[in-house]
């Protein structure tokens, strides 16, 4: 074999790769799998929610108006705010959670997934207020049920309590949000183009 | 729930990277899914097992070796074995292109296929030595990936030379 024909195989593998490097691989059931793995996550954090959501109603009537001696309605109130946090969970949910979204039209579940994102972030406008009118009137409860003077296990416990949860309620805030928007980020990068 | 959490976010940024390793490296892997191929359905379906492979070590692979090197190791492994069981199995996550170099009829694709011809007729193994020393690899790149020693890769490489110049008097 001749230093040519070895010259003219390798020219005919540069042209092979040549051919095969101006080709897209078909990669869109990979993202798809990717970008379902991120919404089941998501999904199971919504029920988890959901659950603590409906599990504070009846807790809630034992620790607030048993344990402290809160008022009923104080219960009642909170109740009422449970059950709005877990529709809207609910909500939220419903719209990502068909089981074949990925599967269907890309920009119709790009659509659903940037609406939950959207509801997601406009719920913190409700949902700071309320909490701070909610905590505020706990520690007044507490402040009138100890005669006007805060008892100070209960004062420093409901605040650093309420902190921990600011935190973890953002934390997991900002993670779908971004997660959300992850999804949004491939479904755009897989419809490019088309 | 946060270990799993996690655990799920490693997993879609690895499954990033390896899509960004496999477009990267397309063509290597379909070069050598090609050359051990007699038709489009087979060339595909190595082509699926050869990226499952690549997906089952991805993870534990830590650069220390050229990822091409990893790569080529892998695509031949994969390749040489199932020339030899001649098997073949669906995957879960399908991935190809969308070309059929056994169908096209442009003169790149006749180039192609002479050559394809050519490298046909060689043994599994000694198609892909052939097919590294055409990519230029030195020898001792060669002896690495298919696991034998330099000489004898030198050994090898004169043979199959042999055997090509017999084809082309043929």
């Amino acid at each position: 074999m001749n230093d040519m024909e070895l010259e003219n195989m390798r020219q005919q593998l540069g042209t092979l790769k040549k051919k095969l490097n101006e080709q897209e691989i078909v990669n869109d059931h990979l993202m798809r799998r990717s970008m379902r793995n991120e919404v089941n996550t998501i999904t199971r954090r919504y029920y988890i929610i959901m659950a603590i959501g409906l599990f504070m109603i009846p807790y809630g009537y034992w620790c607030f108006v048993k344990l402290c001696g809160l008022s009923l309605f104080f219960w009642i109130v909170t109740s009422i705010f449970m059950l709005v946090c877990a529709g809207a969970t609910y909500y939220t949910n419903h719209k990502i959670s068909d089981p074949n979204l990925m599967n269907h039209n890309l920009v119709e579940a790009r659509k659903k997934v940037a609406s939950a994102k959207k509801f997601e972030a406009n719920w913190l406008f409700f949902g700071i207020p309320a909490v701070i009118l909610w905590m505020s009137w706990f520690l007044y409860e507490t402040y009138q049920l100890h005669g006007g003077t805060f008892s100070n296990g209960l004062f420093w416990g409901s605040c650093i309590g309420g902190i921990i949860g600011a935190i973890c309620g953002l934390s997991i805030h900002f993670k779908t949000q971004h997660q959300y928007q992850d999804i949004i980020d491939q479904i755009e990068d897989l419809t490019k183009g088309e | 729930m946060g270990k799993d959490s996690k655990n799920r976010t490693t997993m879609t940024t690895l499954e990033r990277q390896f899509a960004q390793t496999v477009a990267e490296h397309k063509s290597t892997i379909y070069t050598v899914c090609y050359m051990f191929s007699q038709d489009a359905d087979e060339v595909n379906d190595l082509f699926q097992e050869v990226l499952v492979n690549l997906w089952k070590g991805f993870e534990s692979f830590e650069h220390r070796s050229d990822i091409k090197t990893w790569i080529y190791r892998v695509a031949l492994n994969t390749c040489i074995s199932l020339d030899r069981k001649k098997k073949r199995r669906s995957a879960e996550v399908r991935l190809t292109m969308d070309i059929n170099l056994f169908e096209d009829r442009d003169e790149d694709t006749r180039q192609v296929d002479m050559l394809h011809k050519r490298i046909s007729r060689l043994q599994p193994f000694d198609r892909a030595i052939v097919l590294l020393w055409l990519e230029n690899l030195s020898y001792e790149e060669i002896g690495q990936i298919v696991g034998i020693s330099t000489k004898n890769v030198s050994v090898r490489l004169y043979r199959i030379r042999e055997q090509l110049k017999q084809m082309s008097n043929d």
